[in-house]
């Protein structure tokens, strides 16, 4: 018990995490079927949101409000200055926002240095469950994101957004003569998932180091949870993340970590080979 | 029977007679490398030393450019194969104490078992296009990661240092590639046998199934090529070229650095083919000239420059000159040459 319950906290805070990205993946990649290499960077700049407005004197809550405001502003920013011209080049969004991914690396790295930025979180406790110590912190992220992503479902769902970019996501071009405006909801849908992934950058911070290229790790693992839980369904999301999650966090308690990122990568692969549709199918 | 294997084999790379354009590249290639062989006559020891980097990193371009120019499959990760090469070279050589020859052999068959597993996985899958350019990244990106968590064996982010110079036995006699007028004749050699052979390659029956793949996959298959069979061949073969590159790379520098198997460097191979042109060979080992060059004229005004320089590139190619900037160029000044009579295509 001492040894499973927090791993297996330890594993839903990755999947959790994974979730909140792979969302926000799923709906650029997934949905709309852009490759955004720099969504990775997205989550640099909520860490970086939170880092810096607690350097400032700010506390936890604020920056975690503000780091998906920023995610928002710059998934505006960079869906308008690029991403919105190459919509029918899915090659050139690759080479174009990987581009993006570097200079907003390097720009970070020129404004804040290539030193690990500082974080930190609220709850100093834990809590005592059947006997053993659990971190409060990871808790707190669990339910958190479950909430989010609820609510991402639900205006999924349920709200006329929503149903717009369901419309625009089958047939852009029917969407568009039945009155819908696909760039804003492009636009929209796109600032969207960069505030997710902003948005678990906050979320993750505390836990990682904070570095000027942390998104790129999380780059591929979003990739690979989207690609094997299968593109475009929030099911395929929970799969591909609480795969990919449970196969790495039970890797790091077996092997050493880098080994089991190598292992998390050669199985993805191996289940492309056989499930090249998805672990979800549409 | 064998005999019969054999013949069919030869025949997939049968010749067409040498054409007027052939001959022009012929003679282009000829002046070119001539050129460099009379390089040491005046390049001082610095000079020479870059020009020995830049005409290994051409191999890697070749390397790339054979994948991504000849079959569309565009491997975002590239150097995690240069970057195998070179540490299989640098711990065979240094560790286990392994001959020059086995180390290099070692190194290619090492780049090339990674490429063969994954390639098979994932093109037997039907993973192409952009599907394929995400995975080969992740590639890199953990080959990295392993490279830098067992500093143990591969010296972590200082890499390693004390790398042996090539050697090679002959008739008795050994040789040892270590000043820099032998180290430069070895990469110009090795530069100048790897371009000819994808040349001849690619010019003959071999080369035109690969254009078939690359011009319709669907329809090469139906008519009767097992393209994914071709595809993985191609991406095996790009990847052992990357891994002699690598190796090489090594041996004449004497270090390694975790640097060699990054994304930067993934990133610079796709810029150097697109900055050439892909699809050409000779532009792509031109594009590395003039990036490597370019890098070190940014680099010494600041390190960090560079990186920021190659995210604007890649945002610029994209929306300015979408085949390469050997499209603009002959779109600019009508020239036909680098086009190799081949009609313009776009980026996949």
């Amino acid at each position: 018990m001492e040894t499973i319950l927090p791993a297996t906290l330890n594993g839903l805070a990755l999947i959790s995490i994974l979730m909140l990205v792979g969302l926000g993946m799923a709906i650029i990649f997934g949905m709309m079927g852009v490759i955004n290499l720099a969504h990775g960077e997205f989550m640099t700049l909520g860490a970086f949101t939170l880092s810096y407005v607690q350097v400032l004197g700010g506390n936890y809550w604020v920056g975690l409000a503000l780091a998906p405001l920023v995610g928002l502003a710059a998934g505006f920013s960079i869906e308008s200055l690029v991403i919105r011209h190459l919509y029918t080049r899915p090659f050139e969004t690759i080479l174009a926002t990987w581009g993006v991914s570097l200079i907003i690396q390097k720009i970070l790295e020129m404004i804040f240095g290539s030193g690990m930025q500082p974080v930190f979180h609220p709850f100093e406790g834990s809590v005592v469950f059947m006997g053993v110590d659990l971190p409060a912190y990871r808790l707190f992220l669990v339910s958190f994101t479950m909430v989010v992503i609820i609510l991402c479902v639900l205006v999924f769902r349920k709200s006329q957004f929503g149903l717009d970019l369901r419309a625009v996501i089958q047939d852009r071009d029917m969407a568009s003569a039945m009155g819908i405006n696909i760039n804003r909801t492009n636009s929209i849908a796109f600032a969207v998932g960069a505030a997710l992934a902003a948005l678990s950058g906050a979320l993750v911070a505390p836990l990682v180091a904070v570095y000027a290229w942390m998104g790129v790790t999380f780059l591929s693992k979003a990739f690979f949870v989207v690609i094997v839980g299968g593109t475009g369904t929030v099911a395929g999301v929970a799969a591909g993340s609480a795969l990919i999650g449970f196969l790495e966090t039970f890797f790091n308690y077996t092997i050493h970590s880098s080994l089991a990122q190598a292992l998390v990568l050669i199985l993805a692969i191996i289940i492309f080979r056989f499930r090249p549709q998805g672990l979800v199918q549409k | 029977m064998t005999g019969n294997k054999l013949r069919n084999l030869l025949a997939l790379f049968r010749q067409r007679p040498l054409q007027a354009r052939d001959k022009l590249f012929l003679v282009v290639i000829g002046g070119l490398f001539l050129l460099l062989a009379v390089y040491p006559l005046w390049g001082d020891s610095y000079s020479l030393s870059v020009m020995r980097d830049v005409l290994i990193m051409s191999i890697f371009a070749l390397s790339l450019d054979f994948l991504w120019g000849q079959t569309g499959l565009l491997s975002f990760g590239h150097s995690a194969f240069f970057g195998i090469g070179a540490y299989v070279m640098a711990l065979l050589t240094l560790k286990a104490g392994l001959g020059s020859l086995t180390a290099l052999v070692c190194a290619m068959a090492a780049s090339a078992s990674v490429a063969l597993l994954t390639g098979y996985f994932l093109i037997y899958a039907g993973v192409r296009r952009e599907y394929f350019a995400i995975v080969t990244l992740a590639l890199a990106l953990v080959g990295q990661q392993i490279l830098l968590s067992f500093a143990n064996v591969t010296g972590g982010d200082a890499g390693l240092i004390d790398i042996p110079f090539l050697k090679f036995g002959l008739f008795g006699a050994e040789y040892t590639f270590d000043d820099n007028l032998s180290l430069h004749f070895l990469a110009l050699v090795s530069a100048a046998v790897v371009l000819l052979t994808l040349w001849l390659v690619l010019r003959g029956y071999y080369g035109s199934i690969l254009k078939a793949i690359l011009n319709n996959e669907q329809r090469a298959l139906a008519l009767g090529h097992n393209t994914s069979a071709h595809l993985l061949i191609a991406f095996t073969v790009s990847a052992i070229l990357a891994g002699l590159a690598g190796a090489l790379f090594t041996s004449t520098q004497g270090i390694v650095t975790p640097e060699l198997i990054g994304p930067i460097l993934a990133t610079e191979v796709i810029v150097w083919v697109a900055v050439g042109g892909r699809g050409t060979l000779v532009g792509p080992m031109v594009g590395c000239f003039l990036v490597i060059r370019m890098r070190q004229e940014i680099s010494s005004i600041s390190t960090t420059l560079w990186p920021l320089v190659l995210g604007v590139f890649f945002v610029l190619v994209v929306f300015v000159a979408p085949g390469g900037l050997a499209t603009l160029v002959r779109s600019l000044t009508g020239s036909r040459f680098f086009s190799a009579g081949k009609k313009e295509r776009p980026w996949t």
